[in-house]
């Protein structure tokens, strides 16, 4: 497939990501297990009369999609998300009250908002794009499947084009409490600083967050090239090597090429050893970095990641709070993506300048 | 027929998240859409839902709902006629 190019990103997640001249200032942390967004002004994004009834989700979302608009010198021509759990709040406060009230009398406002598509029906409404609108549900790959379509949609046509694409998650009381008796997350809980030292017991930390990019075909004035985008089913550390391998030659570099790699290492002993043919193959050249002890883990957490290596290329420099192993690249021109999701997901992304 | 319209103005603050409004920012006989509160289509079926679960009343005449929920005072003075609860 043809490259396409990245115009804008924004980001909200628990780090100060959102608005800010300086790269991840201020590293937020925390022992709770939970790390939360970081709110903004979210009535400089969202209409008036329309914000009282939205959760917080919605903000965070519309927010971060409007922002990336804001900062793209495209119109756009579609919306694209990916949410693994969409709307979480609104649809507990819909099923508590339909158990509470016998199924009558339901606020219509915790339904309608409580699906999956919410944030792109409102980016749709208040950038008045009538054009293409999309979500992809599918769990760790939500926003992976999100960005492919932009690909594919970018790739089929000459016309210049742009999309806004993004990927939006949300954590809840419930939703934690319901998935640490899946064994989600850590059972004696590191600060969150620290998480990816505590690599010898199962479980993460919780986290949320948004990112939205604006993809187009057009190479002029982009922040950089998403030059590929591989989805990986049931990972294993032999299918990790075996992709990144194939990306690489596909888009003819080499391994010595790669500046920087961002990991999603999670502090779990069942998924780690994923990375481990990243630490075995990767030169002295290449920078390996992490993010999940940053803003946990959630569905779409490669959004922060891109968010990321937008901003490492704007840069050109690698915080040292991200670097597990440092390399000796003079600069930044390609950054490898490797993330994975709880149960059975990975994806390879390749972003060059 | 007072102390039922301030305890109104109190539930329709709530229900529809009128963030930073008190009741006495809420005119009796203003209306509720368009010019007055500026409510939409959504906060109707909320105050429906109101008037339901407070109050026991269900409407389910479209027409009639309108007449109702003109104003606080229109909606006072049909609670007190047809409440339930």
């Amino acid at each position: 497939m043809k490259p396409v190019y990245i115009s804008s990103a924004a980001a909200l997640s628990p780090q100060h990501s959102f608005d800010n001249e300086e790269l991840l200032p201020d590293i937020v942390s925390t022992d709770t297990g939970k790390l939360y967004v970081i709110d903004t002004d979210y009535s400089k994004f969202i209409n008036p009369v329309a914000i009282r009834r939205m959760s917080r989700i919605l903000k965070i979302g519309i927010s971060t999609g409007m922002r990336a608009v804001q900062l793209s010198n495209h119109p756009i021509n579609g919306i694209i998300t990916g949410t693994g759990r969409g709307s979480m709040r609104d649809m507990e406060l819909f099923l508590g009250d339909m158990i509470k009230l016998n199924e009558e009398a339901l606020n219509p406002t915790y339904f309608i908002q409580s699906t999956y598509n919410s944030v792109n029906g409102w980016l749709a409404m208040q950038t008045k794009c009538t054009g293409y609108n999309q979500t992809y549900v599918h769990r760790g790959h939500s926003l992976e499947m999100a960005l492919l379509d932009a690909q594919m949609l970018l790739n089929e046509t000459e016309e210049p084009q742009t999309y806004l694409v993004g990927g939006l998650d949300e954590m809840t009381e419930d939703y934690f409490l319901v998935k640490s008796k899946k064994g989600y997350w850590k059972k004696d809980i590191p600060n969150s600083l620290q998480l990816l030292k505590h690599n010898d017991t199962p479980g993460s930390i919780g986290g949320e967050g948004a990112a939205f990019f604006t993809l187009t075909n057009q190479a002029e004035n982009a922040m950089c090239k998403l030059a590929a985008i591989n989805i990986i089913q049931n990972p294993t550390e032999d299918i990790i090597k075996a992709a990144i391998d194939k990306t690489l030659a596909d888009n003819n570099i080499n391994i010595k090429d790669v500046d920087v790699v961002l990991c999603g290492l999670s502090g779990d002993n069942r998924f780690d050893h994923l990375y481990k043919s990243v630490f075995d193959n990767m030169t002295a050249h290449t920078t390996i970095a992490a993010f999940k002890h940053l803003v946990g883990e959630y569905d779409t957490s490669t959004g922060f990641a891109m968010w990321l290596a937008t901003e490492l290329f704007k840069h050109q420099q690698i915080p040292e709070v991200i670097i597990q192993k440092k390399g000796i690249h003079p600069d930044i021109k390609n950054i490898l993506i490797v993330n994975h999701y709880i149960l059975n997901s990975a994806s390879i992304i390749l972003l060059q300048l | 027929m007072e102390d039922l319209k301030l305890t109104l103005k109190q539930q329709i603050i709530e229900s529809l998240n009128l963030q930073g409004m008190t009741p006495a920012d809420i005119d009796d006989n203003a209306p509720l859409f368009g010019e007055g509160l500026g409510l939409d289509s959504i906060d109707s079926l909320e105050l429906m839902v109101l008037l339901e679960r407070n109050y026991g009343i269900k409407i389910e005449d479209a027409r009639e709902g309108r007449k109702v929920l003109q104003s606080v005072q229109s909606m006072a003075e049909y609670i007190q006629e047809n409440r339930k609860i």
